[in-house]
C-alpha cells in the first residue's frame, strides 16, 4: 500500500507547528511550558495499564489535536492482584474499578475492539467496521493468552477438573482458588504447576502460585500427603539469575519436584492427565517413577504423561492476533511473528517511526509487568512528544521491571531489575534488599502497590 | 523513585482510608475538646492506668500488625521490617494514649 501524499505533508506541518509552539513556550507560564500545541491525531490502542497511563499523560501534555483511546471494556482490572485472589487473600471485587474513573476528559473514548492495524496507511480498523486514521499510534494492546496451543485446554476449563490458571481472568483466578482449596480439602494428591515456553506477563506469577499453595498445604498439617511438581519448559525458573537460583533452592527445600524442559502440550481434563513434551536433550531424559512415557509427538520429541489432582496452567502468550497480522509485528529476531517490533530503549517502532509500543505487547526480553509500564510511560511520552516536534528521541527505557516475589502468604521479596549487566538488581529503596524475604515488602504488595498502580494509570507516578 | 512520587503514592494509598482517618481525628479532637473544656491539660494530668493500657495496646501491635496484614509475627525479618514493626508499636501507643488519657480525665475527674 502507498502512503498518502496528504498524510506526509500533514506530518511535516504537524512538526513545523509543534516546533513553532515549542519556541513560543518561552513566553508562556511554567504550567503551559509543560504542554505543546499540536494538531496531531493520536490513537492509543488498548486501555489497560499502559494505554490508560499514556492517555492520561498525553491529555496533560498536549494542547489541540485529538487523542483517541480504543478500549471496549467498561471495567478496569488490577491484574497484579489476581495472584492474591487465587491465593485466597483478596476478594475479586478488590481488583475491579470502572474504566470511566481513569479515562481523562477531553479525549475520545472509542468503546470498540480493534480489529486491525494498517501501518502503511496509518489506520486502525475497528470491530464494527469503522476505522480511525492516525498521525501517531501508541500500541498498548496487552497480550493474548493462547490456551488453544495446549491441546484439550481452554480458559472455560479453569475451575473444573482440578484445573487452575491465575492468568485467565479475575473470575478464573477466583475459580483457581476454589480448585486449589478443593484439592487441599481432599487431603492428598499431586499438584502440578507449569510455566510457559513463551514470554509471559508477570513472569513471577507461576512461582507465586506455587509458593502460596505451599503455604496452604503446610497450614493444612498434611504437607507430606501432597506431591508438588513444578514443570518448566526451560532450564530456568526466572529471568533474574540470583532469583532463579534462590527459587530453585527454595523449591528443593520445600519438597517441590522440579522438572526442567517439560512443556505442557496437552491436557485431558476428564482423566486428569497432562501431557508434557520434553524440550531438552533427548539423551538426558529420564522419566521419573511417578510419570510415564507417552508417544513421540509429530516432531519426534518424546512426551511424558502425568496424572494430577490439581494443575496450574500457564498458557503460551503472544501479541494479539490483529497485531500479529499487521506490519508492526517483528519480522525477524527472537520476537519474530509474536511481539511488537520496537526499539527496547526508545520504545519507538523500528520501521514505522510514528508508532510507539508500551506494555506487554512489545518484544523485549523482560518487562511484561505493571511496574515496567510505570517506567516506560514517561519514556513513550517524552519520545512521542519529541517526534511530534521533530526532535531526536532522547528518553531511554532501561528495562526496569519489578516483581514482588511472594514466597509465602505473608512474606515477599521486592525484586527489581533491568536490562543491564545480565538483569542486575535496580532497587528503588536503598533500605530494601531485593534478596531478603520481608514482611514489610508483603505489606507493600498487599496495600501499597495497587494505589501506586492507579497513580500510574492517572499519569501521576 | 523521587520524594514527590513516594508522596503521590502515599496519598493514593491513604485515600481509601480517608474516612477512617478523618473519623479517628474527629473523635480524638472531640474527646480532647471536651476534656479541655473541663480543665484537662495533657502535661499536667497524670494517669498511670491510661498510660499503662496505652503501652499494652502499643506493645500488642507487635503481634496484631502482622496478623492484620495477612502475615505473621515470624515473618518480621529484615531491619526494615523491625523498623516498621517498632513504628507500628509507637503509632498504636500514641493513638491509644491520646484517646485514653483525656478519656480517663473525663471519667475520673480533676481530683485524680
Amino acid at each position: 500500500m502507498k502512503k498518502s501524499p496528504f498524510t506526509l505533508s500533514r506530518r511535516q506541518l504537524l512538526k513545523a507547528g509543534a516546533g513553532l509552539s515549542a519556541s513560543g513556550l518561552l513566553y508562556t507560564s511554567a504550567l503551559q511550558a509543560n504542554t505543546i500545541d499540536t494538531q496531531a491525531r493520536i490513537v492509543v490502542v488498548g486501555g489497560g495499564a499502559s494505554g490508560m497511563a499514556m492517555a492520561n499523560r498525553l491529555a496533560t501534555r498536549l494542547r489541540g489535536g485529538t487523542i483517541t483511546l480504543i478500549e471496549p471494556r467498561d471495567t478496569h482490572h488490577y491484574q497484579p492482584g489476581w495472584t492474591l485472589v487465587a491465593s485466597g487473600v483478596w476478594h475479586p471485587e478488590k481488583t475491579m474499578r470502572p474504566n470511566a474513573d481513569f479515562v481523562p476528559q477531553g479525549i475520545n473514548w472509542v468503546r470498540q475492539y480493534a480489529a486491525g492495524i494498517d501501518a502503511e496507511n496509518r489506520r486502525v480498523d475497528l470491530a464494527n467496521g469503522e476505522s480511525l486514521e492516525y498521525d501517531y499510534l501508541v500500541v498498548a494492546t496487552g497480550l493474548q493468552l493462547n490456551y488453544n496451543l495446549i491441546d484439550g485446554m481452554s480458559s472455560d476449563l479453569v475451575g473444573q477438573h482440578g484445573i487452575g490458571s491465575v492468568y485467565a481472568s479475575v473470575e478464573g483466578a477466583a475459580r483457581t482458588r476454589q480448585a486449589i482449596k478443593g484439592w487441599i480439602d481432599s487431603g492428598e494428591g499431586k499438584g502440578i504447576f507449569t510455566s510457559a515456553p513463551t514470554a509471559v506477563k508477570c513472569a513471577g506469577a507461576p512461582l507465586k502460585m506455587t509458593f502460596t499453595t505451599l503455604t496452604h498445604l503446610e497450614e493444612s498439617g498434611r504437607r507430606d500427603a501432597f506431591d508438588v511438581d513444578f514443570m518448566s519448559p526451560t532450564g530456568g525458573l526466572f529471568s533474574q539469575p540470583w532469583v532463579n537460583d534462590f527459587v530453585k533452592q527454595r523449591f528443593d527445600e520445600q519438597g517441590v519436584n522440579r522438572r526442567h524442559h517439560y512443556r505442557l502440550s496437552a491436557i485431558d481434563p476428564q482423566a486428569k492427565q497432562a501431557e508434557f513434551t520434553f524440550e531438552g536433550d533427548q539423551g538426558s531424559l529420564v522419566v521419573p517413577n511417578d510419570l510415564r512415557s507417552g508417544t513421540a509427538n509429530a516432531q519426534g520429541k518424546p512426551t511424558i504423561i502425568a496424572d494430577y489432582d490439581f494443575i496450574h496452567v500457564v498458557p503460551p502468550m503472544s501479541a494479539p492476533d490483529f497485531v500479529k497480522q499487521s506490519d508492526l509485528i517483528a519480522q525477524d529476531g527472537p520476537h519474530q511473528g509474536e511481539w511488537l517490533d520496537v526499539d527496547i530503549h526508545t520504545l519507538q517502532h523500528k520501521r514505522y517511526p510514528e508508532v510507539f509500543g508500551i506494555g506487554d505487547v512489545i518484544g523485549a526480553p523482560i518487562n511484561k509487568t505493571a511496574a515496567s509500564v510505570k517506567a516506560q510511560a514517561p519514556v513513550v511520552e517524552a519520545n512521542l512528544l519529541a517526534a511530534i516536534q521533530g526532535k531526536s528521541l532522547t528518553a531511554r527505557h532501561d528495562g526496569y521491571t519489578s516483581c514482588p516475589m511472594i514466597t509465602g502468604i505473608g512474606k515477599a521479596m521486592l525484586v527489581e531489575f533491568g536490562y543491564e549487566d545480565n538483569y542486575a538488581f535496580m532497587p528503588t529503596f536503598p533500605f530494601i534488599d531485593p534478596k531478603d524475604e520481608s514482611w514489610a515488602v508483603w505489606v507493600m504488595k498487599d496495600y501499597m502497590l495497587q494505589p501506586a498502580y492507579y497513580a500510574v494509570l492517572e499519569g501521576q507516578a | 523513585m523521587s520524594i514527590s512520587s513516594i508522596f503521590t503514592v502515599l496519598m493514593y494509598a491513604l485515600a481509601p482510608f480517608a474516612w477512617l482517618i478523618i473519623a479517628g481525628v474527629v473523635i480524638l479532637l472531640a474527646v480532647h475538646l471536651l476534656a479541655y473544656m473541663r480543665g484537662y491539660q495533657i502535661t499536667q494530668y497524670r494517669c498511670m492506668l491510661a498510660t499503662g493500657i496505652a503501652a499494652l495496646i502499643g506493645l500488642s501491635a507487635f503481634f496484631w500488625a502482622p496478623w492484620l496484614t495477612n502475615s505473621q509475627f515470624t515473618y518480621i525479618n529484615t531491619v526494615f521490617d523491625w523498623v516498621a514493626a517498632i513504628g507500628s508499636i509507637i503509632g498504636a501507643f500514641v493513638v491509644a494514649f491520646l484517646l485514653l488519657h483525656p478519656l480517663s480525665y473525663l471519667v475520673k475527674g480533676q481530683d485524680t
